[in-house]
This record gives structure tokens, C-alpha cells and sequence, in this order.
């Protein structure tokens, strides 16, 4: 089993006004691990907490209680943070410098400036799409740019930790499409990466962990293939359905979807063989049984809306 | 060199601080016209004469150095309590912080930035001065050094102040109480005629707490018709300038230790 990159348990924060009694409690008892090498998606809708535990995790904030680690370290000290590369949502920079001029600083504040800075930036420029704009003062870029930006500088110091607040906000499907290829290309080299962002079928796409909180309570955690395939249902596919048997088995919950050669039967994966059986004594020929795999969205949305109802 | 760079970036940041650009462009021309006379005068020199224009010029060197004095005092305030507060309003602190970069370096980067566009404040006046005496005829003789290190120490002192409080409130409110403070040091200072109203247990006690500006003044050692400095022990100039050192370093301690468990979410 791998090491824990991030541990962070239990934790609880909670916001309140100096001379008021206004309390929010913006995370409450909140546990959950990312794996070395690990892509984690860290979901929920908006004002749910993660930029709470970002915050958190990168040392910004205080809990009021739990305990949190972050590649062995306190949050905030100084030797974790040598090896993380952060992107923080909605990025600001200093609007006088030009991009090479900004990551020359962040490689000062990093102490790792070297002779062969110029170079280096000069690639990861090119990898966020950002050669020939050398000179453009960062108050000039429009939303895009600064984010890829944002993405050059998280990857400047060749971080063993990546952590990205909403990384492919205010890109453009080329732009979201270049950040999963970079996101892929961290996975390849081992390095761990925990990412929040809104667009799920992306993140789908290339993370093996999932944490989903809501309203400050974490929701559901796991590795992304189990919690996909936990769909408790199946789908028969046949190639007729006699009327007789159909009204069987939508009194048992089975839902119909008619086509051109083939009907799908969707059922609860309980009564699949049950069912399959009485396909075949009523002559019908099974052409196949498969599991009814969930995306992450409807995963993300089935657990939101089952946590919104019960509270 | 993490320092260094955050130092360095702070001051730039300042430089193009529209507020200070537009007092820039104010105070020179504040300045030609201030000056208009002294050059009007220096023309037709056949008919002033070097009585006169020094006459002429001593009032422009008093203003220059009011100008160090004072408004300097407040502007390293406004620049520290605004190069904080600025980058947490903004959330460039997000990405510096995220670099193995501590708390305290990060204030202390910032707090050599302010001092550097001190430095640039402080020789800048007194190069004007230089200017103005040369125009008018007239010699400072004084020590170069005293007319900078006096005010630096000075501005230090005011700008840790202001780091201290911004770490905890507003940066209008903490300028506004530097500015407070300014205006209370020269009401409580022992040189000053004291108000009626004001018991004098408190006045000694608002004295104390206070940085002293009057130690803290070139002034005190200049004879500002003549444009000399009085001579005075290097002991003297040696506990002045240490007192306001360690007021500046007790301030930012202070600050640091505040600084250190403050959220850094933008404001």
C-alpha cells in the first residue's frame, strides 16, 4: 500500500466573527488520505469546503482541531512545501511583471534559483502555450493565459506534490484538454496530484482517487473504479421481449429501452439471474449481461442529492 | 534570497503605486512653483543680492525638510501597512506562501521593500536640499549622513508600527492610528507647550509608550537659518538612533508574532 502524501483527519474549522456569536462551520470532522502517485479529485458543490481544506493543507489556514499531515510535515512548513507546487483558485499575480520575469521570482523564493533558470522556464512556457509572450506584462493576459500561468509556475520547482484549486477554470476546452495532458503526463512521472474542479467528465478522465464533501461533511471517499462499479445495476440485453413476460418484469422494477434489434433490460444487479433464467425459458435469446457503469457526474450528483435530502 | 526577492519585488510593486506617483507628480509641482521666485531671482542675479536669496532659499530647505520629517514618517507607514494588506487583498500572498517561504521572511522581505523606497525618499530630499542651497547660494554643512540615517531610523520605526497593526486590522485603521500616534508624540514631547486638558500622568505615560519623534529628528541638530548642524557627541547619536532601532524591532517582532497564525485568505 502506498504512503500517505496527504493525511488529513478529523478535522474541523470553523468560522466566526471577533465580538460575534456568528458561527459557520465550514468543515466538520472531515477525514480523508492521498495516496503517493495518487490523482485525487476532491469534489462538491460550491461553498462546500474545499478551498477550506486547500487553504488548509498549504498551511493558509488554521483548523480548529484534527490532525493533518502533509507529505510528513505540519501544513505550512517550510520543507513539505519544497516539494509541493500550488495553484490557488482565481490566481493573482503581479500585474508590472511579465511571465518569465515572475517565474525567475517564484524559483528565488523557492531558493532554487540556477544557471539553468532561463532554459527551464523557457520550456514550461512553451508546455502551457505561453512562448511568444515573453515580453506581455501579466496585467495584458487575458483570463487563459494567467491560468496557464498559474499551471507553469505550480510546476516550476518539479514539486513530488501537486495541489490545483479549479485548474482549468476560465480555459477553453483546448486549454481544459492541454491541463488534463499535463495532469496525465504528472501521473506517468509518479508525482501526486490533488485537484478540485467542477468538470467532472475531465477529471474522470485521469484521477484514481475521489473525495466528495458537501456542506463541510465529507460525503464519500474512494478509489474511483470501486465507487463506479459499486452500481448496484445491470442491464440484460435480449434480442425480443414477449409482451407477457415484460409486464413480469417491470412489476419486479425492470425498466425497458426498445430498439431497432435488441430491447435493454435495466434491473437491480439482485435479480439478474433470476430474470436471465426466465429470459431463456420464455425463448429469448440473452445477448449480454453487463454491470451499468455510473459516470462521476451522476455519482457526484447521487451522492450530493442524497446528502441535500437527508439533511 | 528569498528575502532579497521579496524585497526587491515590494519595492518595485511601490515605485508603480499609483498613490505614490500621483504624490510624486504633486510635490514637483508644488516644488517649481515653490521654486518659480528662487529662479526668477537667480536670473536677474545683478539685483538680489546673497543675503537675500539665501533669505529666500532657507524657507524652501525648512519645507524640504518638514517634508522629511513628517510626511515621510507617514508615508513609509502608508507603504508598510499597504504592501501587506495589498497582497492579501489581491491574493498574490496565495502563491508566495506556497513557497517554502516562512511567515516572518515574507514580512521581512516586505519590510526591507518599504525601506528601500525609504532610502530612494530620504536621498532624494536631501540631494532637493543640496539642490536648493546650491541655487541659492547658500552651503548645508552638515554631515550627509545625519540628514539620512536620522529619518531612515525614523521611518522604520513608523513602518514596523504599521506592519504590526496591519497584521491585525484594516490598513486605513492602522494608518489612521499611525497618523494618531504622530500627532500624539508631538503633543506629549517634553519640548512641547503642554495642553491644559491633558493630565500630566497620562502625558508621560503617552510619552513612554510612543515612539519619541523629537529624539528621533535631525532637526534637533540643526540650525535651520543657517543651514548647519549643531555638533553633538557621538554618544547622543548613538542612543537616538538605538532607542528608535529597538522600537522598530520590538514593532516587528510583534508583528511577526501576530503574523504567524493569521489566516491568509484573501480579505
Amino acid at each position: 500500500m502506498s504512503a500517505a502524501v496527504i493525511e488529513f483527519r478529523n478535522v474541523t474549522k470553523v468560522y466566526q466573527r471577533l465580538f460575534s456569536d456568528e458561527r459557520v462551520e465550514a468543515l466538520s470532522d472531515v477525514s480523508f488520505d492521498a495516496n503517493a502517485g495518487e490523482v485525487c479529485a476532491f469534489l462538491g458543490p460550491n461553498g462546500a469546503g474545499k478551498t477550506t481544506s486547500i487553504s488548509i493543507l498549504m498551511g493558509f489556514q488554521f483548523a480548529n482541531s484534527g490532525a493533518i499531515r502533509v507529505l510528513g510535515f505540519e501544513p505550512g512548513d517550510v520543507r513539505a512545501k519544497e516539494q509541493i507546487g500550488f495553484l490557488p483558485e482565481n490566481f493573482a499575480f503581479y500585474r508590472y511583471l511579465t511571465g518569465p520575469k515572475l517565474l525567475h521570482m517564484h524559483r528565488a523564493l523557492a531558493g532554487q534559483r540556477a544557471a539553468g533558470d532561463d532554459a527551464l522556464i523557457a520550456g514550461l512556457l512553451a508546455k502551457v502555450k505561453l512562448n511568444g509572450y515573453e515580453k506581455l506584462k501579466i496585467g495584458k493576459y487575458s483570463r487563459g493565459m494567467v491560468q496557464r500561468l498559474g499551471i507553469a509556475q505550480a510546476l516550476l520547482c518539479n514539486p513530488q506534490l501537486v495541489i490545483l484549486d479549479e485548474p482549468t477554470s476560465g480555459l477553453d476546452p483546448a486549454g481544459r484538454k492541454e491541463v488534463l495532458q499535463i495532469l496525465a503526463a504528472l501521473k506517468a512521472q509518479g508525482k501526486t496530484v490533488f485537484l478540485s474542479s467542477h468538470i467532472l467528465p475531465e477529471v474522470e478522465q485521469i484521477c484514481d482517487r475521489v473525495i466528495i464533501i458537501d456542506r463541510g461533511k465529507l460525503v464519500r471517499t474512494g478509489r474511483l473504479n470501486d465507487m463506479l462499479g459499486s452500481g448496484d445495476r445491470v442491464e440484460i440485453v435480449v434480442d425480443r421481449l414477449p409482451a407477457e413476460l415484460e409486464q413480469i418484469l417491470a412489476e419486479r422494477g425492470a425498466v425497458f429501452e426498445r430498439g431497432p434489434q435488441a430491447v435493454r433490460i435495466g434491473l437491480e444487479a439482485s435479480r439478474k439471474r433470476e430474470i436471465a433464467e426466465s429470459l431463456w425459458a420464455a425463448g429469448c435469446d440473452v445477448i449480454s449481461i453487463n454491470p451499468v457503469r455510473s459516470t462521476l457526474e451522476e455519482l457526484f450528483l447521487e451522492t450530493v442529492d442524497k446528502k441535500g435530502a437527508a439533511s | 534570497m528569498k528575502i532579497r526577492a521579496i524585497a526587491w519585488n515590494t519595492f518595485n510593486a511601490l515605485l508603480r503605486n499609483k498613490i505614490i506617483i500621483l504624490f510624486c507628480a504633486g510635490f514637483v509641482c508644488v516644488l517649481l512653483l515653490m521654486m518659480t521666485p528662487l529662479l526668477v531671482a537667480r536670473a536677474s542675479r545683478g539685483t538680489q543680492t546673497q543675503e537675500q536669496m539665501q533669505a529666500m532659499v532657507l524657507p524652501l530647505i525648512g519645507a524640504i525638510m518638514a517634508m522629511v520629517s513628517g510626511f515621510g514618517s507617514l508615508l513609509a507607514a502608508w507603504a508598510a501597512a499597504d504592501a501587506v494588506s495589498g497582497e492579501m487583498k489581491s491574493g498574490t500572498i496565495l502563491a508566495v506562501m506556497a513557497r517554502p517561504v516562512r511567515r516572518w521572511e515574507f514580512l521581512l522581505g516586505k519590510y526591507v521593500g518599504v525601506q528601500l523606497l525609504m532610502v530612494v525618499y530620504a536621498l532624494a530630499m536631501l540631494g532637493l536640499n543640496y539642490l536648493m542651497a546650491s541655487i541659492g547660494g547658500a552651503s548645508i554643512q552638515a554631515a550627509p549622513w545625519l540628514l539620512v540615517i536620522y529619518p531612515l531610523v525614523r521611518y522604520a520605526v513608523f513602518s514596523a508600527v504599521a506592519i504590526f497593526l496591519v497584521t491585525v486590522m484594516h490598513p486605513m485603521f492602522a494608518f489612521g492610528i499611525v497618523l494618531v500616534m504622530s500627532i500624539a508624540a508631538q503633543i506629549v514631547a517634553p519640548s512641547a507647550a503642554p495642553p491644559s486638558w491633558l493630565p500630566a500622568w497620562l502625558r508621560t505615560g503617552v510619552f513612554y509608550a510612543l515612539p519619541s519623534t523629537g529624539l528621533l529628528s535631525e532637526i534637533r541638530f540643526l540650525t535651520i537659518t543657517r543651514a548647519t548642524l549643531k555638533t553633538a557627541p557621538w554618544t547622543d547619536h548613538l542612543t537616538a538612533l538605538a532607542y528608535g532601532l529597538d522600537y522598530a524591532l520590538v514593532c516587528f517582532l510583534l508583528a511577526v508574532w501576530l503574523f504567524r497564525k493569521r489566516s491568509l485568505s484573501r480579505d
